[in-house]
This record gives structure tokens, C-alpha cells and sequence, in this order.
């Protein structure tokens, strides 16, 4: 069955091509709407063009698949395939599609530049073709998603107005909240199967029957079907959206995204039906829609909107077949579809032409355009009769089949009848508002108060609706010659299985079915002459505006989660920290709780170094530190003075226990934040009110000891777990295997060096924040301190400024000395970066701010794209030698002045990571001294 | 190693020691803001001093080859000390810090 030709590359081809083309229009825009309409029109052209070669493989039974491996771990594969049923939704798509474009050129104003609806025309259509071409099913949620937005966009395309964005808002949150259900069925349903990929997936569909999860599974996927396909009770978007263009429409509302649920109901045909939650559940659902519809569409007075509700009735039936399941139900359901596109669409686009001359579409003003325009009248007609049913027109013959189905369907009730009556009556009211609009629209008087004087379109608007109406007759008079082929080749592929013996034919002698057809038609005629009677009888009933009450419901939700967001994220920072500290003492109390092996294991007693004196004597004044920041933190620059102390001593622990590295690093940043923090302190208030509740300082202690106690367990635990390390293989490849003796330094930049990449990044990220906040921000600097006396007004010292100058040269050639032994000696680029940082600091306090900013570089942001260019870039190297991302290479060298040494590829990285540095630094810097700037001048 | 360097090590480590002890209760003791500011800059000085200069002799006897790093050392406690003791008597100054011999005069 699965074929792989050599055309099959063809298929991906023309998706790609589609979606490729999505931008043709927008370039093409500049040189008029006449050439954005020829760039979407030949976009379309040529995908089909690219797939015909496949139909014929196609038409003889096989199925094409492409598989292309992305990632096959999650199952996540680019697979196409092209069947029967893909190959009729193509066509579909692809044709009236064309026919679209055409008529929209025509339609749309002419002040439109069109680059965008055409733009946006073809990513539906696009990714509506990527539904129809998916073996992969994750695959194929991705594009029906895309058919969400894309259509979200398209009924908005009149985004002046309010009615338009309300519609597609109700469309996007209905349609895409069942993408999201369809998402978690087909998740679940490729756990249960084991793969995503189609073929394999109705291979296991007796497993997925048989599975507990199946009832989950159908529901979702049903719920993504039904959203999709306006099933009641989620048909009220529909008629909303009737708000969107008249070509969109034509297109969204007769041919594809609508029938995207239908397609997704015989696509999953095979793996899904056959039980009887997919019986009751599909059929029932289709026939109250089917009748519902029906019945709504009779007393809308806008004939647009009375389309909408008699599509929600096809889809209805549509639906009904598919879920009555027998073969033949399923040949009737796929033919529908085929006649529903095709008589819908020509009368989308009728109406549209009356729309767009008349300036209105209420019909109890348009009235009597037979006389005006007979053409288009006549056209509309016949599209509207075959809507109906009425022989001879293909409607007739998908709508034959359907009430034969219903006559034999023996599944619901004994008596057989609860089906054939059903379908009378959904007949009948078919029959009824068909009549209504032919009658009302075309005679029934004289048009009242009409906008605009109607009269013929453009010669080309009418054509495509002509070439629709003229397969209306083709199908409904020779349907086995015209349609045949397709048909049994798309219901073959639905149903997965040979095809039912049947007939195209118009005429099947007296039958039960042809009585009903009758009735139908005799019984709507009838219908529709009681009109009046009935209209006022409808009045009465309660009225269920869908749309004030979705947008009632949008609008409480909305409410609701502002409220709860405004709880949340109302700007206050401790609040903020407060509810992360909750969270994580919660979520890690709990989890500690369930997961105690942790624990167990930790308070073994593991030895642990023993405590000497001075030991003890760091750890107190850490502590001390720590507790009295905390105590005096407002007396903010005593506060400061003792995080510096705790800072000091942390660099003293690190030389303490053998790692200078770590100690030389928090030295510099020890020093920098202090004075950066400093020169911050001198722009806030200087007394700092007491603003915590005794309540709330009792929250915060409980919160704050809760998180510092567990962090103490935590540790404790992980430093008395026996667990083995990867120390060791570090200390073992760092010299063969990163070129440094310094294991600190080659982890860094070697072994992890990803790590170090991301790191810098996310420094540069915090220092372009601090950029961004601090740019165009000027404060007045307080004039007095807190006891009244006024700053200093001196010249900054000249005894330290002279001294100040000559360290410069020094501390440039320490940081240089320390960049460069790095990789084999303590050191390396950060480190040496906090050293030109220091040193550079060092100048401006010593100089004044005024007198370092005209001696160093005014803008840093591009200092830091140059760092993480140069360690990206030499990352990026390693690949031109066909090596994975950031590999490093490393020799040894002789270098006049220098002598022996061994240089590494790294330290082009470790470059980059010396520049971020230096450039967050001086940018912090020179952000804090410009914040006064307007005060000094 | 020689007894007479060990004893000359031995004087100097306690001169600095005494010196930065002094000048540690001098820091905590001495009646006003100028007269504290004399005990951490200027016996420290000498104190410490002291002690890189029987670091420098105790190194350079012990290993091999003359030992520098002290002088670096000394070098910094030389910019170091007198820059912030001056930076810290200008603030004295400006916030109005009186010395005690002007509080005590009379009239």
C-alpha cells in the first residue's frame, strides 16, 4: 500500500513551496494589488502543479509517505503523506483556493494594497495543506494551530472595526482551545499506539479500542474536532465570524477550516470508530447540529449569517455520517463534503457579490434583484437549490445517500424510525431556508432602501462563482464520470478498507428514499410559505445571544485573572521574594518528605573535616556579619561595610581549603560590588523608614529561617552523602585533554565551557538591564545627609589623584600577567576582567567620574556583543574542522619575550569572557555617574 | 638557622606586634577623631613594617634566592596608609568634627 516513487520529494516540495510563497504577496505589493493577487494566485498554481504528478499514484490505490527524521527520540518526524482523502482536501484547498484569489481582487476595496489578506490568505492555506499531507499527527496539530491563528488574522482582516475583532477573538479562543484538546488526545493516543506516525497508528487501532484511556483520547480529540467544525454547542463562532471578508468566508467557512474537523473525524475514521461511544457520541452530536442549524438558519435575516447557520447544518450531517459508521455512511459523509465545498463556496461568494452592490445583507431590504442582476441571480439559485436538495444538482445526490443511510441504519431503535424522521425534518427546514433566501433575496418585491444602486459585477467576479455552479450541474448530472474516481479513492482512504458496492446515480427507483426527498421538498416549500406564522412563533421563545454571552463570560475571566495577577504581581519586590522563598520551602519540604533516602543517607555520619580555631573564628564573623546586615539594614552604609566583611571572609575560607582561584575571583567581585553598591547608596533617601508590620516582619523571619535551615540541611546532606564525583576525570584530561595544569580554569572554558558561555550571556543580559534602566533615568542627588549637612563641594583630592595615575600601568599589567597564565596558574579571564574593573573604578573615585568618562569608551553595549562574539565565535571555529561546537585545540609555542608556552584555542574564549566583564563593570559604573549629570550642569 | 638572625626576627616580629597592639588601643582609646586616626595609620605603619622586614629576612634565608614580595608589600602600605589617613581627616573636617583641646578651651 505504501509506495515510495521517486516523485514522492515532490510532496514536502509543494509544501514547502506554499508556505515559502507566504511572503510573495508583501514583496509583490509594491508594484500594486494587481501583481500581490498574481504572486498568492501562481503561489497556489504552482503547489498543485507540484502534487498532480502524485494524484495518479494516488488514484491507483497507494499511498504516498515521505518520512524526513527530526527528532526521532519524541517522535517528532517531518512524514507527509498524500492518500485519498488528502489528495480530495488538495483539491479542495488548492482549487477553490484559486478561485478565491480570484474573486478577492475583485471584492476587496480597491484602496486595499492586498499584500497582507493574500499574505495571510496562503499561510491558511498553507498550513491547511499541512494538515491534509501529515503522517506525523504531532505534526499535523502544529498546522491545524497554525489554521487557528492564521484565521484569527483573517476575520480581523477589518481590524477597525469592533465587531471584527470580537469575532475572531471568539473564533481563536474557541478553535484554538480545541487544538489544545486535540494536542493532549493525540499525545495521548501516540503513547497508547507508540508512535505519532499515521500509518502505524491505524496499524495498532484494535489496541487503542481496547485501551482504558480510549474514552479520554476520543473525548479530546472529538472536542478539537467538534471546536473546529462548529458542532453544537461550539457552533456560535461561526455565524460570528461571518464578520470576517466575504472571500475569507468562501474559503474558511465553506471549504477548509471548517471542514478541517470533518477531515480530522475520517482521518482518524480508522483508529477510532467502531465502538459505541464513537456511535452515540459523533452521530448525536451531528444531528442536533444538523437540525439546529437548519432551524436557526431560517430566521436569520442576514443571508450571510443564514449561510453560516445552514453550513453549521451540513457540517452537522457531515458529522452524522461519519459517526452512523457504517462503509456506506462514510462514502456519503466524504461525498458531502466534495458538494458542500462546492455549492457553498459559489454561494459565499453570490452573496458577497450581492453584499458588495447593495451595501447591505439584511433581506428584508434586498429584495427583488432578479430584475437588477439576473446573472448572478440565476447562479445563486441553482447553488442554493442544490443546497436544497433538488434533483438533477449535486446536493441531491450526497443528501439521496443520506436519507438511504438513514432509512437502513438499524443501530438507534427498534422501530427504525427515529433516524428517517430526523432526517425529514432537517430536510425540510434545508428546503425552507434555501427557499427563503432565493425568494426573499431575488424576488419578493422590489429592494427597500438600498445603500447602493445593485447592478451586474465585474465580468471577472462572477467567473469563479460560474465555474462552481457549472460543477454543481456537472456533479449532480454525471456524478459517477465527473467524481467517481475521487470519491472512491478519498473514501477508500478514510474507511481503510475495500469500498461498500454502490452507485452514483441519479435516478434508483421508487424508494423510501426518494419519498423522503419529496416530503423534503414539498414540506419546506410549505414551511417557508407559513413564515410569518412561524417567525412569530420563534420570537417568543427565549433568545440565547451567544455573542454578549461569550463576551460576557471573556470578559469575567478576564476580570478574574487580573485580579488574581494584581494579587501576584502587584510590583512589590518582597512580595515577590516572599512567595518564591513559600514556594520552595513547600515544594521542597514536600519533596524531601516523599524522597527521604536523602536524608537517610546524609545523617549517617560521614566524617568530616575536623573544626580548628580559625575555622571557627571565619564562620563566627560570617555569621555575625550576616545577622548584623540584617539587623542594621537601615543603616544602609553599615549594612554595606558588614556584606563586605562576610565577603572578605568567604575569600578567606577559599584560601583556607586550597582553591585560589575562587578566592582571587570573590576578592575583585567582593570589591567591586561594594563600591558600586556605594555609589548607589548615595542616591537613595538617607533615613530608611520602618515599613514592615510586626505581622509581616514575623512572616519574613519564619520564611527566611524556614529557607536558611533547609539550605543547611541540604548541604549537610550532600557533603556528608558518600557519592562519587567527576572530579577526578577532570583532573585526569585537563592536561591531555584541555591543554592547562589549572583544572579550574579548563573546566571553564574547556570542559564546560557551554556552561561559561551561557553565564556571560547572562551577565551581558543583566548589564544591558541595568543599561536600559539606568540610561535615561536622572535623579537630583540629595543635598544634605541625614543630619543636615551639606556634601562636599571640594575637588576631588590631588594627593590621591597622583598617586592614583601610576597604579594604572600596574594594574593593567597584574591583570594581563593573570588573563594570561590562567589556564595553568590561578587566574583567567574573569578574574583578570574584576582587576581591570578595580582598577579602572579605582581612576574615577580617585579622578572624579567626569575625568574617567573622557578617557574611556561612552557606549558598552557593543563591548559586550564583541565579548560573546569572540566566545561564540570561537566556538563556531571548531566547527569549520568539522569538530562539535567549542572544542578546543591547544600547542605549545615559543614566543620572543615570553619563551616557552603553552597556548590553547581557549583563550580566544577566555577573551570574550574577559571583555563582558570589564564592559559590565565600567557600564554599571558610568550609568551610576551619569545619573546626576543633570543636576551638575 | 643563626641564632643572631633568629634573634633579630624574633625583636622585630615583637616590635611590630607591639606596635600594631599599641596602636590598636590608641584606635580605641585616645579621647578624639584625629588623635584615633594616628594609631591605625602611623604606628600600623611601623608595625607592620616591622613584620614584612623579618618576613623578607625569614624567606630569604630559609629558600633560595633574595624574597621580593615584601617589598611590594610595603610599597602599597606606603601609598595606601597616608591617602585614606588624609581622605579620612577631610571628612573629619568637613562633617565638623571638633579635636578635643578646642572643646576644652574656654571661650
Amino acid at each position: 500500500m505504501i509506495e515510495n516513487s521517486p516523485y514522492a520529494f515532490l510532496l514536502p516540495l509543494a509544501l514547502l513551496t506554499a508556505f515559502a510563497g507566504v511572503l510573495l504577496p508583501l514583496l509583490a505589493e509594491s508594484h500594486g494589488r494587481k501583481l500581490a493577487a498574481i504572486a498568492a494566485g501562481a503561489v497556489m498554481a504552482v503547489s498543485l502543479a507540484l502534487l498532480v504528478p502524485l494524484f495518479a499514484l494516488v488514484v491507483s490505490g497507494q499511498t504516498v509517505v515521505v518520512p524526513v527524521e527530526w527528532l526521532p527520540d519524541y517522535g517528532f518526524n517531518l512524514a507527509f503523506r498524500l492518500d485519498g482523502l488528502g489528495m480530495l482536501f488538495t483539491i479542495l484547498i488548492l482549487g477553490i483556493g484559486l478561485l478565491v484569489v480570484l474573486y478577492a481582487y475583485y471584492y476587496l476595496p480597491d484602496k486595499d494594497k492586498l499584500g497582507r489578506f493574500y499574505a495571510l490568505l496562503l499561510l491558511f492555506m498553507s498550513a491547511m495543506l499541512g494538515i491534509v499531507l501529515s503522517e506525523n499527527l504531532l505534526m499535523m496539530v502544529v498546522f491545524w494551530e497554525i489554521t487557528s491563528l492564521s484565521s484569527f488574522l483573517l476575520i480581523a482582516y477589518k481590524s477597525e472595526a469592533y465587531e471584527s475583532r470580537i469575532a475572531a477573538r471568539m473564533a481563536l479562543v474557541v478553535t484554538g482551545g480545541g487544538g489544545l484538546a486535540l494536542l493532549a488526545g493525540i499525545i495521548l493516543l501516540g503513547q497508547v499506539a507508540g508512535s505519532y506516525e499515521l500509518s502505524q497508528v491505524i496499524a495498532a487501532a484494535d489496541l487503542i479500542k481496547a485501551d482504558p484511556l480510549y474514552p479520554l483520547i476520543l473525548t479530546l480529540v472529538l472536542l478539537g474536532a467538534f471546536t473546529k467544525s462548529a458542532q453544537f454547542p461550539f457552533h456560535f463562532w461561526l455565524p460570528n465570524a461571518m464578520a470576517a471578508p466575504t472571500p475569507v468566508s468562501a474559503y474558511l467557512h465553506s471549504a477548509t477550516m471548517v471542514k478541517a474537523g470533518v477531515f480530522l473525524l475520517a482521518r482518524l475514521y480508522p483508529v477510532l470508530s467502531g465502538t459505541d461511544a464513537w456511535l452515540i457520541s459523533v452521530s448525536a452530536i451531528g444531528a442536533i447540529t444538523l437540525v439546529y442549524g437548519a432551524y436557526m438558519a431560517m430566521y436569520r435575516d442576514d443571508f450571510k449569517g443564514l449561510l453560516a447557520y445552514s453550513t453549521i447544518s451540513h457540517l452537522g450531517l457531515i458529522t452524522l455520517l461519519f459517526g452512523l459508521s457504517t462503509p456506506m455512511s462514510v462514502v456519503a459523509g466524504v461525498f458531502h463534503i466534495i458538494n458542500h465545498a462546492i455549492f457553498k463556496a459559489s454561494l459565499f461568494m453570490a452573496a458577497g457579490i450581492i453584499d458588495h452592490e447593495c451595501g447591505t445583507r439584511d433581506m428584508r431590504r434586498v429584495n427583488g434583484l432578479f430584475k437588477l442582476m439576473p446573472i448572478t441571480a440565476t447562479l445563486a439559485m441553482v447553488a442554493a437549490a442544490s443546497m436544497a436538495g433538488v434533483p438533477l444538482l449535486n446536493g441531491f445526490l450526497s443528501k439521496e445517500m443520506f436519507f438511504t443511510e438513514a432509512v437502513l441504519f438499524t443501530g438507534f431503535d427498534s422501530s427504525h424510525l427515529i433516524l428517517p424522521v430526523f432526517a425529514t425534518i432537517a430536510g425540510i427546514l434545508a428546503v425552507a431556508y434555501s427557499a427563503r433566501f432565493i425568494h426573499d433575496v431575488f424576488f419578493n418585491g422590489d429592494p427597500v432602501d438600498l445603500p447602493r444602486q445593485p447592478h451586474e459585477p465585474p465580468r471577472w467576479m462572477r467567473v469563479p462563482v460560474e465555474i462552481l455552479v457549472l460543477l454543481c450541474l456537472v456533479v449532480g448530472m454525471f456524478p459517477a464520470r465527473s467524481v467517481g474516481t475521487l470519491l472512491a479513492t478519498a473514501a477508500g482512504a478514510t474507511l481503510q478498507a475495500p469500498l461498500p458496492a454502490y452507485d452514483l446515480k441519479i435516478w434508483h427507483g421508487f424508494n423510501l428514499a426518494l419519498v423522503m426527498s419529496v416530503v423534503a421538498l414539498a414540506g419546506g416549500v410549505a414551511l417557508y410559505a407559513q413564515r410569518a406564522t412561524l417567525i412569530r412563533w420563534n420570537d417568543k421563545l427565549p433568545s440565547l445571544n451567544s455573542k454578549t454571552g461569550f463576551e460576557r463570560l471573556h470578559r469575567f475571566m478576564a476580570a478574574q485573572a487580573s485580579r488574581i495577577l494584581a494579587w501576584l504581581d502587584n510590583g512589590s519586590l518582597q512580595r515577590y521574594i516572599a512567595l518564591l522563598c513559600a514556594f520552595v520551602l513547600i515544594y521542597g519540604g514536600w519533596a524531601s518528605y516523599r524522597n527521604m533516602s536523602l536524608s537517610d543517607a546524609s545523617f549517617s555520619g560521614a566524617s568530616s573535616s575536623p573544626i580548628d580555631i580559625a575555622a571557627m573564628i571565619a564562620l563566627a564573623a560570617m555569621a555575625l556579619g550576616t545577622i548584623g546586615t540584617t539587623l542594621l539594614h537601615h543603616r544602609r552604609l553599615l549594612a554595606v561595610i558588614l556584606i563586605g566583611i562576610v565577603g572578605l571572609v568567604v575569600s578567606l575560607t577559599f584560601v583556607r581549603f586550597s582553591a585560589p582561584d575562587l578566592a582571587l575571583t570573590q576578592l575583585s567581585v567582593e570589591v567591586v560590588t561594594i563600591v558600586l553598591m556605594l555609589l548607589a547608596l548615595y542616591y537613595l533617601p538617607q533615613t530608611t523608614p520602618k515599613e514592615s508590620s510586626r505581622l509581616r516582619v514575623g512572616r519574613d523571619v519564619l520564611l527566611a529561617a524556614g529557607i536558611g535551615g533547609g539550605m543547611a540541611l541540604a548541604t549537610y546532606a550532600l557533603l556528608t552523602s558518600p557519592f562519587s564525583t567527576i572530579s577526578d576525570f577532570y583532573l585526569q584530561q585537563s592536561v591531555p585533554g584541555g591543554g592547562g595544569s589549572n583544572v579550574v580554569n579548563v573546566i571553564l572554558v574547556d570542559f564546560r565551557g557551554f556552561d561559561t558561555l551561557g553565564e556571560i550571556a547572562v551577565l551581558a543580559m543583566a548589564a544591558l538591564g541595568a543599561h536600559a534602566l539606568l540610561d535615561q533615568l536622572r535623579l537630583l542627588p540629595p543635598k544634605h545627609d541625614s543630619a543636615g549637612r551639606q556634601w562636599a563641594q571640594e575637588p576631588h583630592p590631588l594627593f590621591l589623584r597622583m598617586l592614583m595615575q601610576p597604579l594604572l600601568p600596574l594594574a593593567l599589567a597584574v591583570s594581563v600577567y593573570i588573563f594570561l597564565r590562567g589556564h595553568n596558574l590561578p587566574g583567567g579571564g574573569f578574574v583578570a576582567g574584576l582587576v581591570t574593573g578595580v582598577a579602572l573604578i579605582l581612576q574615577s573615585l580617585a579622578g572624579g567620574l567626569s575625568f574617567a568618562e573622557n578617557r574611556l569608551p561612552r557606549s558598552y553595549p557593543p563591548l559586550l556583543g564583541l565579548g560573546l562574539a569572540f566566545a561564540a565565535g570561537i566556538g563556531l571555529v571548531s566547527w569549520f574542522f568539522s569538530r562539535p561546537f567549542l572544542t578546543s585545540a591547544h600547542g605549545h609555542f615559543h614566543l620572543p619575550l615570553l619563551g616557552d608556552i603553552e597556548l590553547a584555542s581557549v583563550i580566544i574564549f577566555d577573551l570574550g569572557v574577559y571583555l563582558v566583564v570589564v564592559a559590565t563593570v565600567l557600564l554599571i559604573l558610568s550609568e551610576l555617574g551619569k545619573l546626576h549629570k543633570g543636576e551638575q550642569t | 638557622m643563626n641564632i643572631w638572625i633568629e634573634s633579630l626576627l624574633a625583636f622585630l616580629i615583637l616590635a611590630g606586634a607591639s606596635f600594631t597592639l599599641l596602636g590598636s588601643i590608641g584606635l580605641a582609646r585616645l579621647p578624639d577623631f584625629f588623635m584615633r586616626l594616628h594609631g591605625p595609620t602611623k604606628t600600623t605603619t611601623l608595625g607592620v613594617g616591622a613584620m614584612v622586614i623579618a618576613s623578607a629576612i625569614y624567606f630569604s634565608v630559609s629558600d633560595p634566592g633574595i624574597s621580593l614580595h615584601e617589598i611590594a608589600a610595603t610599597l602599597f602600605l606606603f601609598i595606601t596608609a597616608p591617602v585614606s589617613a588624609h581622605l579620612l581627616a577631610k571628612a573629619a573636617l568637613h562633617i565638623a568634627q571638633k579635636p578635643v583641646s578646642e572643646e576644652d578651651r574656654p571661650g
